[in-house]
């Protein structure tokens, strides 16, 4: 094979991963060295801040002016035409929409959360809110790949994808890549939002559930006795054993040999790693598992610790459908989105921090845009919605070498623009995966005929000022 | 602080308190003239821009005094991008008051100018009046771009291993470096691969015995010969073509995951080319312009039928129709929606065009020249321009209203008669129908009216016969109290009419009646086809791909690097054509004997699925940055022997399967393996067969045909699926769970969970090579889901009723096609009792 021939030299390590002196297969079920092909990926001169991301995806675009980025301006014209430069380019909102929430300052740093984060708001100084982000589509899909894949486009590999190629995983027992979706339903735009795109299958988030089996398929349905069970693996073994000793190096084999001895670990480890009984009382209840409306987030959340905490590499969170997506009664449902996540997203902070592991993980909160200053419909405040927004909106992350304290960026008078310190997602792809000691320029895969990347063709940027 | 520098800050402040004043209401009023550059930007730029942009030098090559020059942009990129102000650069600098860097900044009222020209059109920019083409074409010596030559087939030292010339130009390679082709399979081996590779299935212990029995020289190519007939041949192979086509059954590339329900018909298509061999080339014309080619604008309009050829041209544009398309028609409304959902599908389209017909990412020269292969930009562009008279981003039809009816006019305008004729009727028997029902009510109303008390019926009746809002207080409480009674509604009515049985009898017979006439209305099939839309179409260069950039317009054409020896000839129809011609000129340039890629992709193709690997590794580029072919003459060979064979695809099967490269053992001797690997670690050179894994349709089909419930009916619509409350996709109770796997719904966002383990491409835009994935989420499929607990008991059941004193056996022919080995007996039976 050609050594200068990246297709099939990658293509050899993945499928015959196997082999290579032991190294086990894929990230779903390697150990803890980083896959071979991702050493050269990872950034030479920079000590990794985060080994783990907890994404928290908020799907629908959460209202950036009623939650993080306060704007007086709103409020005192509000009702009133937007000037020109800051109206709505759709014009599909007319008249400016004051947030009713009031913005306090939180912590020593003074950063400011509206009061429907009364808990989320106690971690200001943990806290880097980018307020000067911007997006390229106004449509959920769209702007949803932007934020998981770093183009408009559908079919790319998510960040979670990206971050388990290039760092593999600590725990050969579990996958690299995590999704926690909703038992309620699907999130928008459904299993694209942990797809590894084009990277190798094996990339992709691997959906673990938090009522019943953890994982597809990890018992059958209808369960078999044990002695059976021991007996089929038994036998299992000895056939595979036969196969392969009559096809020596045969490395594809052998790995696929050994993936039935690891889904038996893996029966396990899962299983394991999801028993959230063997958490206490102050636990749960501190995540907001004994009441009815944090229960379910509340519940992911305290997943997504004990699977970051097991080596899990990239955990992503998500709600049924877009709960953020506010077009109408915007007061009333961006409260309620607050009401279901606030409690248990602070309390995934209290915990990781009490257990030394906010410092190496690394929280996301985001959606893919944010809401118009303008009132969409409505015939009054309770009423009145608002309509997607991409030109200036708000993400915050903390804990993994994160800054906190702090807000970056700004938007206009209005909440209308970003202004300062523009933020592509690029940047913030590029910085994530800096704190992940990861080079964006350099973590790429031959797709197309070039060696495509995350942060694709644009000049990205990494946010220093945003890293301790 | 100077004075003046004092003066400024405190002028910039008091401007600040000014603009914020101005924020008042009314004040900003949006002005209801078009705004233009001449008028209102010009000024504004003379102003505050023109002492750095303008000129023959101006700074950062950007010169905003010539409007068309906003678009060609300088060092940055674009200035501005046509009705999306939040994203131009101009905007950016201005609104940011980065620009100008010294001096006045714009007022917040130019600011608004400048957005709102931008976001209404930016009227007087036009399209850029050039392109940026200036980087050096690279590699237009690309062996790829020439035309392949016959080679001659090599002479080898040891005759005895070559069967047919494949195997001359492998060997002749192998004993270069002083290797040899490693020998035969075995018989059941080759029987089993043979099978595989051809139909997907594994044989049946029948099979296995009918080619046992056949001692005659032949056998093997007999056997092979049975394969390609066999109609589950199409099946297989027109699969794979599926892969490349990026066929799916749900335009869900958004959330909305909308079914295409027309769909199967071009996979139907695809199946039936493959199984009778179509000629590649027509099989390409077809795809690319079977409407133009069988003539169906003609047929349409003089017709009386649309002949069986036109029809399946028609079907065969499904091809082009594979690309997601989300759109609906109120998207239509949507700004900009041409750019953000409409050219998106035509990129789509020709990407998968020029990766499935010509192994070229041409992708990247839709925003700059392409970086490795010699693809101008203007070429990407010449090629859209071929799909741009059916696609047309700026006058779109919503894929839902894309289709044609299989129907000529005649039969149209027949139809149309016919059905005003049956309106006609079932209007008459509807109002037959109506009239029969009020008098029956107003039977039941007098019947339940004579039941009361003589004295109380006027007045009752009086009440109900008033309209509602109009009764008196005494007539609302009689109403109140008999309405129910004497005038019945919904299914209390119906039962009341119920009982007049010369009501339900007449009833019966006009609803009969109006069935029969609904009956005889025409119906046609549909198909999702690609044609051209009346009206003139232009292409523009998109600078930078953006569509909100455009540049020069640009005629249709091909990539002008590639050496076909014949051009592409194309010249414009008349006004009045309904179709433009430009797909089937495409189609017949690419189908050129001599085309330099067209045949070499295919027959690469055909390799990869026999081989695991393509002569060229990379089938979807052929390109700089593709792999080179690992045996660039046996390439040539194959591809002008394909054109030769008049484009027949079996007879590269048959050639292939008849070599003794093929036929290798993939288990050698050590010496053999010792030998080799050290000079060839990649069996590059073909020195033995490789091992391959069954991709995920032929893995469940061989699974369920072993269980003997394979349900192997061919064609028509897809078996449904359905995501369970666990997550999993299913085909669920009730469908046909069993259906061969090409059969079962392809979503884009619900993809059948078992299919998808195993590396069924989840379809972006289409799928040039399948992953080969081996993760744990595979082993727990085949360890414990439904499906293969199903198949295991249905297995189980019919071993034993096969060979109830033998069922080991019986199981290890059915599944591996022998019989059990030393001690596997044994192993086996200690498990099973």
């Amino acid at each position: 094979m050609n050594q200068f021939d990246p297709i099939s030299r990658r293509q050899a390590l993945y499928q015959f991963g196997g082999g290579f002196g032991g190294m086990a297969l894929g990230t779903l079920l390697s150990d803890t060295s980083p896959a071979a092909e991702a050493v050269s990926h990872m950034t030479p001169d920079f000590q990794p801040r985060a080994r783990a991301v907890i994404q928290l995806f908020m799907h629908g675009g959460p209202s950036h002016v009623d939650l993080l980025d306060p704007k007086p301006m709103l409020n005192r014209f509000d009702g009133q035409a937007p000037p020109d430069h800051v109206a709505d380019d759709e014009s599909l909102t007319k008249h400016l929409f004051g947030s009713p929430f009031q913005f306090r300052q939180y912590g020593e740093s003074g950063l400011e959360f509206s009061e429907i984060q009364p808990f989320v708001s106690q971690h200001a100084d943990e806290i880097a809110v980018i307020r000067s982000m911007f997006t390229e589509h106004r449509n959920h899909e769209q702007a949803i790949w932007m934020a998981q894949t770093g183009l408009t486009t559908a079919g790319r590999p998510t960040l979670g994808a990206w971050t388990a190629y290039g760092l593999g995983t600590e725990n050969r027992n579990l996958p690299s890549f995590i999704a926690l979706p909703d038992p309620g339903g699907a999130p928008v735009d459904g299993v694209r939002n942990w797809s590894s795109g084009w990277l190798p299958p094996r990339y992709q988030g691997t959906v673990f559930r938090e009522q019943g089996e953890p994982v597809l398929n990890l018992k059958p349905k209808q369960p078999r006795p044990q002695v059976i069970e021991d007996a089929r693996s038994r036998l299992l073994r000895e056939l595979n054993e036969r196969h392969l000793a009559e096809r020596p190096g045969q490395l594809e084999l052998e790995a696929r040999i050994n993936s039935f001895e690891l889904a038996g670990r893996m029966q396990l480890a899962a299983t394991t790693a999801l028993d959230l009984s063997q958490e206490t009382k102050e636990t749960q209840s501190l995540y907001g598992m004994d009441q009815p409306t944090t229960k379910s987030y509340g519940t992911r959340c305290l997943m997504a610790r004990r699977l970051v905490e097991r080596g899990v590499r990239f955990v992503s969170l998500f709600m049924s459908g877009q709960p953020w997506d506010t077009h109408s009664k915007n007061n009333e449902e961006t409260k309620n989105c607050c009401l279901r996540t606030d409690q248990p997203v602070a309390a995934l902070l209290t915990d990781l921090k009490r257990r030394g592991l906010l410092d190496t993980t690394l929280v996301l909160w985001g959606g893919e845009f944010g809401r118009t200053p303008a009132a969409q419909g409505g015939s009054s405040n309770a009423t009145s919605g608002r309509d997607h927004h991409p030109y200036g909106f708000s993400v915050w992350m903390a804990g993994g070498g994160i800054k906190g304290g702090q807000h970056y960026g700004a938007t206009d008078d209005f909440g209308y623009r970003a202004v300062e310190k523009r933020t592509q997602m690029a940047n913030l792809h590029a910085t994530i995966l800096h704190l992940l000691g990861l080079d964006h320029q350099v973590l790429s895969w031959p797709h197309n005929g070039r060696d495509e990347r995350l942060t694709d063709v644009y000049e990205a940027e990494i946010i220093e000022e945003l890293i301790a | 602080m100077t004075n003046a520098a004092l003066r400024s800050t405190r002028l910039s402040a008091l401007c600040a308190l000014l603009a914020v004043l101005l924020l008042q209401p009314g004040v900003f009023a949006a002005e209801q003239r078009e705004l233009t550059f001449e008028k209102d930007i010009l000024p504004i730029i003379r102003s505050k821009c023109i002492r750095c942009h303008a000129g023959v030098e101006p700074k950062a090559g950007l010169n905003l005094t010539s409007p068309s020059s906003l678009l060609t942009g300088g060092k940055s990129g674009a200035a501005l991008r046509i009705r999306a102000a939040e994203f131009s650069l101009l905007y950016e600098m201005v609104s940011s008051d980065k620009m100008p860097p010294v001096g006045q900044k714009l007022t917040a009222s130019e600011k608004g100018l400048i957005r709102k020209w931008i976001n209404a059109g930016a009227e007087g920019v036009g399209n850029a009046a050039s392109i940026d083409d200036s980087e050096d074409l690279t590699g237009a010596d690309l062996w790829s771009f020439k035309p392949p030559v016959r080679p001659a087939v090599p002479t080898v030292r040891q005759l005895d291993a070559v069967a047919n010339p494949i195997d001359a130009f492998i060997q002749h390679r192998l004993e270069d470096r002083g290797m040899t082709l490693a020998a035969a399979a075995e018989r059941l081996t080759l029987l089993r691969r043979a099978t595989f590779d051809l139909i997907g299935l594994p044989p049946s212990p029948a099979e296995i015995e009918q080619y046992f029995n056949d001692n005659r020289p032949d056998a093997c190519a007999r056997m092979i010969d049975r394969l390609l007939a066999s109609l589950h041949y199409g099946e297989r192979w027109g699969r794979h073509w599926l892969d490349v086509a990026g066929y799916t059954e749900s335009a869900g590339i958004l959330n909305e995951d909308k079914p295409l329900p027309l769909a199967w018909r071009y996979r139907d298509y695809v199946i039936r080319a493959f199984n009778s061999d179509k000629p590649y080339d027509r099989f390409l014309q077809e795809q690319i312009a079977g409407d133009e080619l069988t003539g169906y604008w003609d047929a349409y309009e003089t017709a009386e039928r649309l002949p069986a050829e036109v029809v399946e041209g028609i079907i065969a544009t499904g091809f082009l129709r594979t690309a997601a398309d989300p759109s609906r028609p109120d998207f239509k409304k949507i700004k900009n929606a041409a750019g953000q959902y409409f050219y998106p599908t035509l990129f789509d389209t020709l990407q998968i065009v020029c990766t499935t017909t010509m192994g070229l990412g041409v992708q990247c020269a839709r925003c700059h020249s392409h970086k490795f292969d010699p693809v101008p930009q203007a070429d990407y562009y010449r090629m859209q321009a071929v799909f741009m008279t059916a696609y047309r981003p700026e006058n779109w039809i919503p894929q839902m209203n894309r289709r044609l009816t299989i129907a000529t006019k005649q039969q149209v305008e027949a139809a149309a008669k016919q059905n005003a004729a049956i309106d006609a009727t079932v209007k008459r028997l509807q109002a037959e129908l109506a009239a029969l029902k009020a008098t029956f009510t107003a039977r039941i109303f007098a019947e339940k009216l004579a039941e009361l008390p003589a004295e109380m019926q006027p007045e009752v009746k009086a009440a109900l016969q008033t309209e509602k809002g109009k009764r008196t207080e005494a007539q609302q409480k009689l109403a109140a109290e008999f309405e129910e009674k004497l005038q019945p509604q919904g299914k209390v009515l119906e039962a009341a009419l119920a009982e007049f049985t010369d009501y339900t009898k007449r009833e019966k017979e006009l609803n009969a009646a109006i069935a029969a006439e609904e009956k005889e209305r025409p119906r046609f099939d549909e198909v999702r086809a690609l044609y051209d839309l009346p009206g003139e179409a232009t292409t523009p260069v998109l600078l930078r791909g953006d569509p909100l950039t455009p540049g020069p317009l640009v005629e249709p054409g091909v990539i002008s690097t590639l050496a076909a020896p014949q051009p592409f000839q194309w010249a414009a129809p008349e006004v009045a054509a309904k179709t433009s011609g430009r797909r089937l000129a495409f189609a017949r340039w690419l189908t050129q004997p001599q085309h330099p890629l067209t045949a070499r992709v295919m027959v690469n193709r055909i390799w990869m699925h026999h081989f695991g690997t393509g002569i060229v590794a990379t089938p979807d580029d052929f390109g700089v940055a593709g792999s080179p072919p690992s045996h660039p003459a046996l390439l040539d060979w194959l591809a002008t022997e394909f054109v030769r064979s008049g484009w027949s695809i079996k007879h590269i099967h048959r050639l292939i399967l008849t070599s003794n490269t093929w036929r290798q053992r993939s288990r050698v001797s050590p010496q053999h393996r010792a030998l080799c690997t050290e000079i060839d670690p990649d069996n590059q050179l073909l020195w033995r067969q490789t091992i391959r894994r069954l991709e995920a349709e032929p893995l469940r089909d061989a699974m369920l045909a072993v269980a003997g419930t394979l349900s192997r009916p061919m064609y028509g619509d897809s078996q449904s699926v359905s995501r369970q409350k666990d997550g999993e996709v299913i085909v669920p109770a009730g469908q046909d769970q069993n259906r061969r796997s090409v059969y079962v719904r392809i979503l884009r966002l619900n993809p059948e969970t078992m299919l998808q383990v195993f590396d069924q491409p989840t379809i972006a835009v289409n799928c040039t090579q399948r992953s080969v994935s081996t993760v744990s989420t595979q082993a727990l499929t085949l360890l414990n889901s439904d499906v293969m607990v199903r198949a295991a008991a249905a297995f189980a059941d019919r071993v034993w009723s096969e060979q109830p004193d033998d069922p080991i056996g019986q199981a290890l022919l059915t599944a591996w096609g022998r019989s059990p080995g030393t001690g596997e007996r044994e192993l086996l039976t200690t498990f099973f009792i």
